[in-house]
């Protein structure tokens, strides 16, 4: 009878200081998440700053979609949403927009498609569906059906397209495949040699895809400096209120630390190039 | 304290203490029901039963409700699901119906035609492809079946829908097919086991009288056992309805209502069903406007697996007079 | 021909039977020959698609399936095609596993004998039976999406985190408590069958010893039924790992298991992961992911974790000779 008790008081203890004493070695965490073309960025950058902290601060990044970020810091369920556009209305209220780099947008197709320019109402007659065939559009040998590819609707890269390169217009979807994430389009144009869409430069300026250019414009990270292409923006951190605490120490990182713009600087435009002044 | 919890329980508690811990499951039902109603209000307050018909594309529908603030207008909420009902109810349909023909048909195989051998090995195959999960399955469409078919699908027809929908394999086709793989397994046991339990008088009376042994089966077991089949495909309805991964993977994403009017293109549109529009937008619970839809969404879908289990309990009753089993 | 040849024969052999020709195969009629015909077709098309279902991931999972797989963690997302493994997966499915049947099985032979031992009052023992099947019968997906509305209440922020809005409501223990409810059906189902079955002679025994009923229930009973048990949770732990809405919707989708602050166990349980089921949704082309070898890897190996607790489904049923309820009768 008496070991079974001892047992027992040795268990309850056992939970008790299980839960009590490692408190002292947990490691704060930020939680992020929204745009997946600035994921790829999101990643090297919370990785580097959480060696940089000695690991005491971990990060954990989801994707979802530039919309899902806003929504999601705009209710609190997570600390920085990540954007690839701008402000809205309709966004939640109160929400500050950081910059951090610059990026572009590509009309991108099959690399057994290679179109090497298309003017903007060309552009505009593809993605809003009034032209349906390869035959109608000149610098094309096909003559098959346009398999047009986009972004669903929560994506910032769509909304970056949509007010730049299609000049405010919409892409129309169906007859458009939604995909959820430039991951996904990108595979959906490598893979059918019908396709067309567009793409963040992270994932189009490949050699696995043909970077189409606009209206005589190449895109291109140089084009993108100096905004002679029109189809650029700026990914942004967005938090509840203005920045502060933790996430406002990592975002003022990303915003002037030199090993920040290292990273910026191998696939898209840290915010300290601008557009040179002329004269 | 421990004493009394050791010392050997009267009846009296013992038949308390058992009975709350299995009222827990009905508690837990009510409360589920409760928190999807409540989580669905917002919807059902602005739109009423217009949310049930047809209101444009369900898509462009959903992607506005991620950009809306905290404060939404009435208007925010207007949605029309009537073409995810729709693929819901396609899909469904054409699978159970697939399965139920094939599942008769292995069941009167396995009960009478099969060599001893054959039936040995039928039961742990029918096991195994009933414990698959769905998402192997899934796997299966989305890697193979949809590139096949996309594969079949000819420039014309491609080119024949062109100005309203994209076609790129997956699909009514491919889903329906998948359905019914995942959903024949559980029919087969379930008829299997009916089929089995009918006594062998009533057959052997049958093939005495002069039947074939095909005839006896189908003229007086099937009859015998329709309680059963109406309790399996009420079984298999549900879990088709409510499968939402295979169909979010395999049914080509975009909610569109397949026209059958449109020949063998049909078998290749894309659609949506409900629980799969559910998994699509998960992420984006934390908009307001979207999260009361899909909580709307999931209430239908609760509210119709009721009504599955009470009409399958309803058409049972008069044929229980058979008193075969289940 | 038969019965002509026992007429000649003497009569030291008993007669050969014959079957006569009426219900000789080709004397059906045409429509009756087709049934007979689909019915075997059906038949062995399911085994073939089962065999077409196994070969695949087989062959599939010996072209990208390394043991460093199984041993590595996952790499970050953007490089999935080319490297890391899936163990935390693993680790995520394993201790799901864990926590849902930790719940369901003692909730499902509760319930169980309950219903059949006790049962009164009978509306009660009638609605909790519904209950049951209510719950069978539930779309995974709403009872994910119930899981979030009710755990994202401030109360329950102890179970995963807390966050301005409320609780993050997505970790191990909450879909741990959803998950569970998809296998409570089949340890209940099973453990009824087997409790009906048992003989009321071995009850009665019990008591003529002066048991009380709960006694005899612990110690004579529910040992009897020790097998059914098993088998049930073993179905039921089957349909936990196979499932995958719960898991997309409540256990944060994060790739690697994120422990939460504080304690080595209750941390883990308190954060987010994955599992096989939401690595190989995401690693297809409905995820995110861009790595199909991987999803194919993963899915491989999920199935050959199937298939053992299938065959452990079997051998279970064979332990120490047949269950209680098929041996003689008491006293015959």
């Amino acid at each position: 009878m008496r070991r079974p008790r001892r047992l027992l008081a040795f268990a309850i203890a056992a939970a008790v200081l299980a839960i009590t004493v490692p408190v002292a070695f947990a490691a704060q965490i930020i939680t992020l998440s929204g745009a997946t073309a600035s994921f790829p960025l999101l990643e090297q950058l919370t990785a580097k700053y959480a060696t940089l902290q000695h690991n005491k601060i971990r990060f954990s990044v989801s994707q979802g979609g530039a919309s899902v970020g806003i929504a999601d810091v705009g209710a609190g369920k997570v600390d920085i949403g990540d954007s690839s556009r701008g402000p809205q209305a309709g966004d939640p209220p109160n929400l500050y927009f950081y910059p951090i780099a610059k990026y572009f947008v590509c009309v991108v197709t099959n690399k057994s498609n290679p179109i090497a320019n298309l003017t903007e109402s060309q552009v505009q007659q593809i993605f809003e569906g009034k032209v349906r065939n390869w035959s109608q559009v000149s610098g094309s040998s096909l003559s098959t059906t346009i398999d047009v590819q986009s972004r669903t609707s929560v994506a910032g890269v769509l909304t970056t397209f949509q007010n730049t390169l299609l000049g405010g217009g919409k892409v129309a979807s169906p007859p458009a495949t939604a995909w959820a994430s430039e991951g996904l389009e990108q595979q959906a144009v490598e893979k059918d040699p019908n396709a067309i869409g567009f793409l963040s430069d992270y994932f189009a300026v490949n050699n696995k895809l043909n970077a189409v250019a606009y209206n005589g414009t190449a895109c291109s990270v140089a084009n993108a400096v100096n905004e002679t292409y029109p189809g650029w923006s700026f990914f942004y951190e967005v938090t509840k209120g203005p920045k502060s605490g933790t996430e406002g120490k990592f975002i003022n990182w990303i915003q002037t630390s030199k090993p920040a713009k290292k990273i910026i600087e191998t696939n898209w435009i840290p915010l300290t190039i601008t557009k040179p002044v002329s004269g | 304290m421990l004493d009394r919890i050791r010392r050997p329980w009267s009846d009296r508690r013992a038949e308390l203490v058992l009975g709350a811990a299995a009222c827990l499951l009905a508690i837990g039902i009510v409360t589920m029901i409760v928190f999807v109603v409540r989580g669905a209000w917002p919807t059902f307050s602005h739109d009423g039963f217009s949310w049930l018909g047809s209101h444009g594309s369900v898509d462009s529908r959903i992607g506005a409700m991620q950009n809306t603030s905290a404060n939404p207008a009435a208007s925010a909420y207007q949605i029309g699901i009537w073409p995810l009902i729709y693929g819901t109810l396609l899909s469904a349909g054409l699978a159970v119906a697939l399965a139920l023909a094939v599942a008769l048909a292995a069941s009167i195989f396995i009960v009478d035609f099969a060599p001893p051998a054959v039936r040995r090995t039928m039961t742990p195959v029918i096991r195994l492809l009933a414990a698959v999960p769905s998402v192997l399955y899934g796997l299966i469409g989305v890697l193979l079946l949809v590139p096949f078919t996309n594969h079949l699908v000819t420039q014309q027809q491609k080119a024949s829908v062109a100005y309203v929908i994209q076609l790129s394999g997956g699909g009514v086709a491919v889903v329906v097919l998948l359905l019914a793989v995942m959903i024949t397994p559980i029919m087969t046991a379930l008829i299997t086991d009916a089929l089995e339990s009918v006594p062998r008088p009533w057959r052997e009376g049958a093939i005495a009288l002069g039947l074939n042994p095909l005839r006896a089966t189908l003229a007086v077991s099937v009859r015998a056992i329709r309680p059963a089949i109406v309790g399996a495909v009420g079984l298999a309805t549900a879990r088709a309805i409510g499968e939402a991964i295979v169909v979010s993977m395999a049914s080509g994403g975009a909610s569109f209502s397949p026209n059958p009017t449109d020949g063998v293109v049909f078998w290749f549109e894309p659609f949506e069903t409900a629980a799969s529009t559910i998994v699509r937008n998960a992420d984006g619970l934390s908009a307001p406007v979207l999260h009361s839809t899909l909580y709307a969404i999931a209430a239908l879908l609760l509210f119709s697996s009721f009504m599955l289990s009470l009409a399958a309990y309803l058409v049972k009753l008069p044929l229980r007079r058979y008193q075969v089993s289940n | 021909m038969a019965q002509s040849e026992s007429a000649q024969a003497p009569q030291l052999l008993p007669p050969r039977r014959s079957r006569g020709r009426r219900s000789s195969l080709f004397s059906w009629r045409a429509r009756d020959q087709a049934v007979f015909a689909l019915a075997w077709i059906t038949g062995i098309g399911l085994c073939l698609v089962v065999a077409a279902i196994v070969l695949l991931f087989a062959t599939k999972g010996f072209d990208y399936l390394r043991p460093d797989l199984l041993f590595s963690r996952p790499s970050a997302a953007v490089n999935q095609a080319q490297s890391g493994g899936f163990l935390d997966p693993i680790e995520g499915t394993v201790m799901l596993g864990i926590l849902g049947l930790a719940i369901a099985a003692p909730l499902g032979v509760i319930t169980a004998v309950w219903v059949v031992e006790y049962g009164r009052p009978r509306w009660l023992s009638r609605i909790v039976e519904s209950a049951v099947e209510v719950i069978a019968g539930t779309p995974d997906v709403v009872l994910a999406i119930f899981g979030l509305a009710l755990f994202e209440l401030g109360i329950f922020a102890p179970l995963s985190f807390s966050s301005p809005g409320g609780a993050f409501g997505r970790s191990f223990l909450t879909s741990g408590i959803i998950v569970s409810a998809v296998a409570i059906p089949s340890v209940y189902t099973a453990t009824r069958n087997g409790l009906i079955a048992t003989p009321r002679q071995l009850r009665e025994a019990s008591y003529a010893l002066g048991k009380t009923r709960i006694a005899t229930i612990r110690r004579v009973v529910l040992p009897a039924v020790r097998r059914d048990i098993a088998t049930g949770a073993t179905l039921g732990l089957g349909r936990i790992i196979g499932d995958t809405a719960i898991v997309i919707l409540l256990l944060g989708a994060t790739l690697r298991t994120q422990t939460e602050s504080g304690t080595p166990l209750l941390g883990l349980l308190r954060g987010t992961g994955s599992t096989l089921t939401s690595y190989i949704y995401n690693n297809s082309p409905s995820g995110e992911g861009n790595a199909p070898n991987k999803a194919y890897a993963a899915a491989a190996f999920l199935l050959l974790l199937i298939l053992l607790l299938n065959w452990g489904v079997g051998r279970i049923g064979r332990i120490g000779g047949p269950p209680i309820h098929e041996e003689r009768r008491l006293g015959a």
